[in-house]
């Protein structure tokens, strides 16, 4: 669905992406770890098509939704309007089955986003991702500012996605012991480069990425 | 009718025009961050089109909305210009609606010529009891709240407003959605640009325009528009509208001449007293 | 020759040769000569106000009248017109002192709009007065005396208005080689970058205000004698929206791109009423042609040349310089003996 190869992106003369190469398979929860300012947000403004690559190929297959990070949303509309939004580029503008989704935004419907706490806004940005019925959706920085729980709950809500309608995932997160638990493929991105990939159940155990981004061996989080 | 009685309708009336134009302004804002100079030439254009579609035989109502697509289409031409290249900044386009409205100078000038020109609005007056009302002032007032009527329901109601309050709201996650927000652009300024033709079209019979007729509407526009806070267009129903009394008062009391100065000094002293309390604040937080 | 040296001869040659200009011309030329020279000094200081401070400013043509007005008023209730055209531009510098405190807390567009309100509300407060003669003007204005020499011929203030802006143009040199000149510098680039290495913000843009408006005001001052009478009709709005058209087009922040941007714009707008008077031509030509070309090179000034002809130029001459470096660097290598029609670098491989 999603496949980058050898993408470089500039900014000015500082290179922020060094050919980078990446792939998401139809149905594929994938991981994107790294530090802050790693280059992680960059790749998916490139796929957004936001800022422009240098060099290198980026292929999207079917529909792409990019939930930013800081959630990045309408903030003087009202939940519903956000949704709505969010299918300007679809044609169904039905908004039931996002209520299902996620009931805890049934019964604000009609606030202000930015009357709403934190995990109600996340859950409101990745709605309005997924009111666009994408094949993939990215998420960049699900868990900032979140109570443990709400990201839990939120985590729950991505699985069930990926595995009753195959929605591939792109996760996004300074946090690696989420995005690993979650996903079943990472990438380490480091100052603009790929540091390692694979299998989330090797990266785990290897040493690099446990000092770097884990502290500590993984713990269930469940 | 006493004296204030009568200064105060025209004030109304006069000062929905300003709302008119403020609301204008405030679309274009709102949706492309860009103060509109030009906004009064939509007015003018307005104006000096329906005077010609009169005189060319077509009956009222068409020629007052001929006029108003002519200033619509403006809009659009203005928006082009004005926001079309990329990466165009805000200030960049400030400058540019001001080229623009020049222009707008030089078309005027060679289609009608440099002298004002007028057309009769609704004539004769409307008596209740001892009131006595010009018939054109009411129908200012009436198709000023016609039309406010009309943006809420569009902003509130229909998705193509919802998708104007996006992009005001956030341009970037109205991209990542998928929204042309230049295309937006045009559109909010084929509105202002619908707007002020309104106000053209209602101000008109009272006041004849001629080329240089738009500075004045703009100044009292935009000094409406910031009294709204440059935010909801309905908002400027209130401040156009006090404005319009304000200046009436003053012209009637005092001297006529001082009244667009009044206008001129409220909003200077508004946006001073805004900017004051911003940078207090920012002092303040840290 | 180094560039400092480049530059002062070229200094040089400009006064030589507009004080030649003043005394060569004709009469008839001469007094869009002068039009050009006041012009010229208004649109330095614009230039300055956008330029570096990075504000909007669309009410200079209000400094210009009232260094104009103090001027005219001086001398019309007998003091000595000299006195008047020293007040002139203290007055202007004063009065955007007074009013800079307030306005300059504003930026973008509110700036502009306030500045726009400013010269407005000030044309209203002169037309009403009775010393300025209200809306009729100030008639009769003496002319302008220095000691023993009289001053009334246009030649006389062609001299008088070279002298000015040679004057100012130095010291607008002086002060932006100053250290408060390079935090000028510094602020027309980022204010909060400024403002956080101990920049007195404030201040400074208050100073470069109040310096351009000084300069309005000294124009405005000549332009009285030079005139002999004065009518708020003289100063409109429009006038504030030419000295930026000027300083755009030239190119902001640099003086000689305010010098290049008022001579062409001026000549330019001379040139097409020329053709507009021409038998045939509607009467309005003139004034149609003359907004059509401020508005056509406003818009491409601020959409296609940014930094205006001075920008132009130099990438000109960037372009120019490496294109002889190219072809001598060719030349070289063919006495050499390389092949160089085929690229340097190949496709599998990146030099670094």
């Amino acid at each position: 669905m999603i496949d980058v190869e050898d993408v470089v992106v500039r900014y000015g003369t500082a290179i922020a992406l060094d050919r980078v190469s990446l792939t998401v398979a139809a149905g594929e929860m994938v991981a994107l770890i790294g530090a802050n300012g790693a280059g992680k947000s960059t790749l998916l403004n490139a796929l957004s098509r936001v800022v422009p690559t240098a060099s290198g190929s980026m292929r999207i297959r079917g529909c792409f939704a990019h939930v930013p990070e800081g959630r990045q949303l309408f903030s003087d509309l009202s939940v519903d309007d956000n949704l709505r939004l969010g299918a300007f580029r679809a044609t169904d503008r039905d908004t039931s089955w996002i209520y299902e989704l996620m009931p805890e935004l049934d019964g604000v419907r009609k606030r202000r986003a930015d009357s709403l706490s934190g995990g109600q806004q996340q859950m409101v940005a990745i709605g309005r991702g997924l009111m666009a019925r994408p094949d993939v959706i990215a998420i960049d920085e699900m868990s900032l500012g979140l109570a443990p729980k709400v990201v839990q709950s939120l985590a729950r809500q991505l699985s069930r996605l990926n595995e009753e309608r195959g929605l591939g995932v792109l996760l996004v997160e300074q946090s690696a012991r989420l995005a690993l638990s979650l996903c079943s493929k990472a990438y380490v991105l480091e100052t603009g480069r790929l540091v390692a990939e694979g299998p989330s159940r090797e990266l785990v155990n290897s040493h690099f990425v446990v000092s770097a981004y884990l502290g500590s061996p993984l713990e269930e989080t469940a | 009718m006493s004296a204030f009685l009568s200064y105060l309708v025209h004030g109304i009336a006069v000062g929905c025009g300003f709302a008119l134009i403020a609301s204008g302004l405030i679309i274009i804002y709102r949706v492309t961050r860009v103060v509109n100079l030009a906004q009064g030439m939509f007015a003018v254009l307005a104006g000096l089109t329906a005077s010609s579609m009169l005189d060319l035989g077509l009956p009222h109502g068409l020629a007052e909305i001929a006029a108003t697509i002519a200033s619509a289409a403006a809009g659009v031409i203005l928006g082009l210009v004005a926001i079309g290249k990329r990466g165009t900044s805000p200030e960049a386009s400030l400058i540019v609606t001001l080229g623009v409205g020049i222009f707008g100078y030089a078309l005027e000038i060679l289609i009608w010529g440099d002298q004002p020109r007028s057309f009769a609005g609704l004539s004769g007056l409307l008596k209740i009891s001892d009131l006595e009302l010009p018939k054109q002032y009411l129908l200012i007032i009436a198709v000023t709240l016609l039309v406010f009527g009309a943006l809420e329901v569009f902003f509130e109601r229909t998705y193509l407003g919802k998708t104007l309050s996006a992009c005001a709201s956030n341009p970037g996650a109205a991209r990542l959605v998928g929204i042309n927000v230049t295309r937006m652009g045009l559109v909010g300024f084929a509105l202002g640009g619908a707007l002020g033709g309104v106000a053209g079209v209602v101000l008109t019979p009272l006041t004849p325009v001629s080329y240089d007729s738009d500075m004045p509407l703009f100044v009292n526009g935009f000094a409406a528009a910031i009294l709204a806070g440059l935010r909801r267009p309905i908002l400027a129903l209130a401040g156009g509208i006090g404005l319009g009394v304000a200046e009436a008062m003053v012209a009637g009391y005092a001297k006529p001449s001082y009244q667009s100065s009044l206008a001129l000094l409220l909003a200077i002293t508004i946006l001073v007293v805004q900017s004051a309390r911003r940078s207090s604040l920012h002092v303040a937080e840290q | 020759m180094t560039s400092v040296t480049r530059e002062r001869v070229t200094f040089g040659a400009l006064v030589a040769g507009s004080l030649a200009a003043a005394a060569l011309l004709d009469d008839s030329a001469l007094s869009l000569y002068v039009l050009l020279l006041l012009s010229a000094i208004v649109t330095v200081g614009v230039s300055l106000v956008m330029g570096h401070a990075g504000q909007v400013t669309l009410g200079q043509g209000a400094f210009y009248a009232c260094g104009a007005y103090t001027a005219g008023v001086v001398a019309t209730s007998g003091l000595p017109p000299l006195l008047g055209l020293v007040l002139a531009p203290l007055a202007a510098a004063a009065l955007a002192t007074l009013i800079g405190v307030p306005l300059l807390l504003l930026r973008g567009h509110h700036l502009a709009f306030a500045t726009l309100a400013m010269h407005l509300i000030f044309l209203s407060l002169v037309g009403e007065m009775t010393i300025t003669g209200g809306d009729v003007g100030l008639q009769g204005i003496p002319r302008l005396s220095l000691g023993a020499v009289k001053l009334d011929s246009i030649r006389s203030y062609a001299y008088l208005s070279c002298l000015a802006l040679v004057g100012i143009v130095l010291v607008t040199k002086n002060v932006l080689a100053s250290r408060p000149g390079r935090a000028l510098r510094a602020l027309s680039s980022s204010e909060v970058a400024a403002a956080s290495s101990g920049v007195p913000v404030g201040r400074y843009k208050l100073a470069v205000f109040a310096l351009s408006a000084g300069y309005a005001g000294l124009a405005g001052g000549i332009y009285a004698f030079h005139m002999g009478y004065l009518a708020p009709g003289s100063f409109p709005v429009l006038l504030s929206i030419e000295y930026v058209v000027m300083a755009a087009v030239g190119g902001l922040g640099t003086v000689s791109g305010a010098l290049l941007g008022a001579a062409l714009v001026v000549l330019l707008v001379d040139a097409l009423s020329r053709i507009a008077t021409m038998s045939g031509m509607p009467s309005t030509a003139p004034v149609v042609l003359s907004y059509a070309v401020y508005a056509v090179l406003l818009v491409s000034a601020v959409l296609f040349m940014p930094g205006g002809l001075v920008s132009l130029i130099a990438s000109l001459r960037a372009k120019a310089s490496k294109a002889r470096a190219l072809a001598r660097s060719r030349q070289r290598n063919i006495a050499v003996g390389h092949d160089t029609s085929r690229p340097e670098t190949s496709r599998h491989g990146s030099p670094s």
